[in-house]
Order: structure tokens, then C-alpha cells, then sequence
């Protein structure tokens, strides 16, 4: 019991820890304080309490298949608020944030949906496992390694991205934030694929000799990059187009930005 | 003039007829989805081996005769999908090359072991 809970609080800890760690770290750069930290936190164990407990209903949506859909929609809504976010960030990069007020909104509902994804699950875990035998103990100090491990990994990044000059913290925090987002675009395929929503397919390689899921590397390379060994060639092109559009988007403002300082600076 | 709306006419009726078709095929096709039940019984999945044919979309309904939530997972499925107690879920699984691909309830994965057989 107490090695099941670890490892199953330490993948759904992960994702949410390092999307957290990233913000937070980008966040220093662009001071706008910490307090959303704790509103991300708060409304993140709501939405998890609320949606752990509707998860029963929402599964029988759509001939029962609700959970992916539902699922899927999270992750694709918490991807397009992502790619604004960036956008954002990149725009103001050089100059006073006109309104910190919208910045910090963005960033915690990308956090607290995140959280409620991730924490539905670890409540409804910690609920299973703890209902028939007296496992409490195990359960609950098998839940505390395992989240400790991964806010461990989300306390590495933040470190690894706040000790770095402005502008490459910038750049490395916009880079993981590409990495995440278009795992999210690819797992939110991959629901819809589970789900017969999007068609499905032969997978198209598989690395899994290379690099096993199974393992914690492979573990850790889903929750940073969306790792899979054997993707369809649909999963494949949405996590291309999912990686490429928010460089596109970069760029763009990146390209309008500038001008703008041109323009700013002449006069 | 007459001659082109009863063209259009005729064009209408060809749209639907191929419509209808393809409606008549999707459905047929949808309905040769093969569907297999898997209960889960005191932390058990039942069967706990499954054969399935190669490169064949299937739809697999789980159902949590038990209490407790469980998790059907598999990395090699690369299948997720919490499974509530005394309720059943649906997951599409396929089309596979040939070969075994072990799950397991992530909840509960001392006992909730079992693999589906691609042949």
C-alpha cells in the first residue's frame, strides 16, 4: 500500500508541481508578489473537492466516457490560457505590466485547473484506499513521500530558473512551458482517442525499449515533455502543432514588441 | 433556368443518397466495434486475460462492482480512466499490432493485475 501511494501521488504531484515551480520562477522576474500563490492553492483543493465528487456523474456523460472528455477539455482550455500567458509574458518583457491585475488571473487559473485535475484524483485515491482496512497510515505517509518528491523536482526547477539572469530565465521558463503545454495538447488527444472521439490508429513507432513509460525517467519526461513511446500519427502532429503554435505566437509578439519599443524610444 | 434548378434538384437528392450511405456505413461500422465487459471484483479484474484481434478497434466496458474507485491503467495501451465504485466506464482500446499489453488498477495494483492479448 504504502509504495502504490507513493508512486501514484508522485505522478499526479509532478505535473501540477512543475507547471507551479515555472510560474513561480517566471513570476519572480516579473514582480507581481506571491499572494496568488495562495489563491492558486486554494481554488485549486475546491475545483479538486468539487470535481472528485461530481467525477462519478460526469463519467457517464456521452455514453461513459465524460471522464476523457471532461479531461480533455481541462487540458486543452489550461493550454489555450497558456499560450496567452506567454504571449503576455513575452510582450511585456522590457516594460511596466499595464495590468498585473489580468496577469495574475491567467496565472492562477492555469495553476488551480491544473490542481483540480491532478488533486480530483489523489482524493479519490486517498477515499479508495483507505475505506475498507486501516490503511490510513501507510496510505498517508506513502502520499507524503511521494508528494514530497515531486514538489522536490518542482523545487529544482524553480531554483534552476530563478538563479539564472533575467533574460534566460525568460527564455529557459518559456522553452519548459512549450514542453509542458504541448504534452497537454498530446494527452488531451489521447483521451479523446480513448474516448472514439478522434479516430483511432495504428501507433506510429515504438520507443518504449529506449525509454519505458514504465520508468522514472520516462516518468518524468511525460510530465515535462508529454513522453509517449507509442503515439498514433494523430497524437503526433497535434503535439507538433501544439509545440509550434505557442513559438509562433511568441514570436509574433516578440516581433510587435519590439517595434513598439522602437517607436517608444524615437519619441 | 428550369433546366438548372432541376439539376440542382437532382444534385440535392445525389448529396443525401450519398450521405444516407455514409451515415448507413459509419453506423455499420460502429456497430462492428467488438465490445468487451471486464468486472471488477474485490480488487480482481475478471477476466484478467483478454485476446483481441490485430489492427481492430474495441470497446472495453469496465465494470467497479466494488466499493472502491479503481484506476484502469496501462502504459502500454496507454490507457488512463478512474473507474468509480459500483459504476462501469468505457474505454476504446486499438487498433494494435500483435503482442501482450499488460494493465493494472493503479489504485489497488497488488491484486488488479491483467494483460490483453493481441493476436
Amino acid at each position: 500500500m504504502l509504495l502504490s501511494s507513493v508512486i501514484i501521488i508522485l505522478r499526479e504531484v509532478l505535473e501540477a508541481a512543475l507547471l507551479f515551480s515555472i510560474l513561480i520562477a517566471l513570476a519572480k522576474h516579473s514582480a507581481v508578489g506571491n499572494h496568488w500563490i495562495l489563491w492558486s492553492l486554494a481554488l485549486g483543493l475546491v475545483g479538486a473537492i468539487i470535481y472528485g465528487m461530481n467525477l462519478s456523474n460526469i463519467s457517464e456523460w456521452f455514453d461513459g466516457v465524460g471522464q476523457e472528455v471532461a479531461n480533455a477539455f481541462i487540458q486543452l482550455f489550461i493550454y489555450a490560457v497558456l499560450v496567452i500567458y506567454m504571449g503576455v509574458q513575452v510582450y511585456f518583457k522590457d516594460q511596466a505590466m499595464t495590468s498585473k491585475y489580468w496577469f495574475l488571473v491567467l496565472m492562477i487559473v492555469i495553476t488551480s485547473l491544473a490542481m483540480t485535475r491532478e488533486g480530483a484524483e489523489i482524493l479519490l485515491y486517498f477515499f479508495s484506499a483507505t475505506r475498507r482496512e486501516n490503511h490510513y497510515v501507510s496510505v498517508l505517509i506513502g502520499m507524503i513521500i511521494g508528494a514530497s518528491i515531486g514538489i522536490s523536482v518542482g523545487f529544482l526547477f524553480y531554483y534552476l530558473l530563478v538563479n539564472l539572469r533575467s533574460l534566460w530565465a525568460l527564455r529557459i521558463g518559456l522553452a519548459l512551458l512549450i514542453l509542458v503545454s504541448a504534452g497537454m495538447v498530446s494527452q488531451a488527444s489521447l483521451l479523446l482517442i480513448q474516448a472514439d472521439w478522434l479516430p483511432a490508429q495504428m501507433p506510429l513507432w515504438d520507443t518504449s525499449t529506449f525509454l519505458s513509460e514504465k520508468t522514472a525517467m520516462g516518468q518524468l519526461m511525460y510530465a515535462l515533455i508529454g513522453y509517449e513511446a507509442t503515439p498514433t500519427a494523430i497524437q503526433a502532429s497535434l503535439y507538433l502543432f501544439g509545440l509550434l503554435f505557442p513559438v509562433g505566437i511568441i514570436a509574433l509578439v516578440n516581433s510587435k514588441s519590439i517595434a513598439y519599443n522602437k517607436i517608444a524610444e524615437t519619441k | 433556368m428550369s433546366y438548372i434548378s432541376h439539376y440542382s434538384c437532382s444534385k440535392k437528392a445525389f448529396i443525401s443518397i450519398c450521405c444516407l450511405l455514409s451515415l448507413s456505413f459509419m453506423t455499420r461500422v460502429y456497430s462492428a466495434t467488438p465490445i468487451i465487459n471486464i468486472d471488477i471484483r474485490n480488487h480482481l479484474f475478471i477476466p484478467s486475460e483478454i485476446t483481441i484481434p490485430e489492427n481492430t478497434k474495441v470497446k472495453l466496458i469496465i465494470h467497479n462492482y466494488d466499493e472502491e474507485d479503481e484506476e484502469f491503467e496501462s502504459y502500454e495501451l496507454n490507457r488512463e480512466k478512474v473507474i468509480i465504485g459500483k459504476r462501469k466506464g468505457t474505454i476504446f482500446i486499438g487498433p494494435l499490432p500483435a503482442g501482450e499489453y499488460p494493465f493494472f488498477g493503479e489504485f489497488f495494483p497488488k491484486t488488479a493485475q491483467g494483460k490483453v492479448i493481441v493476436e
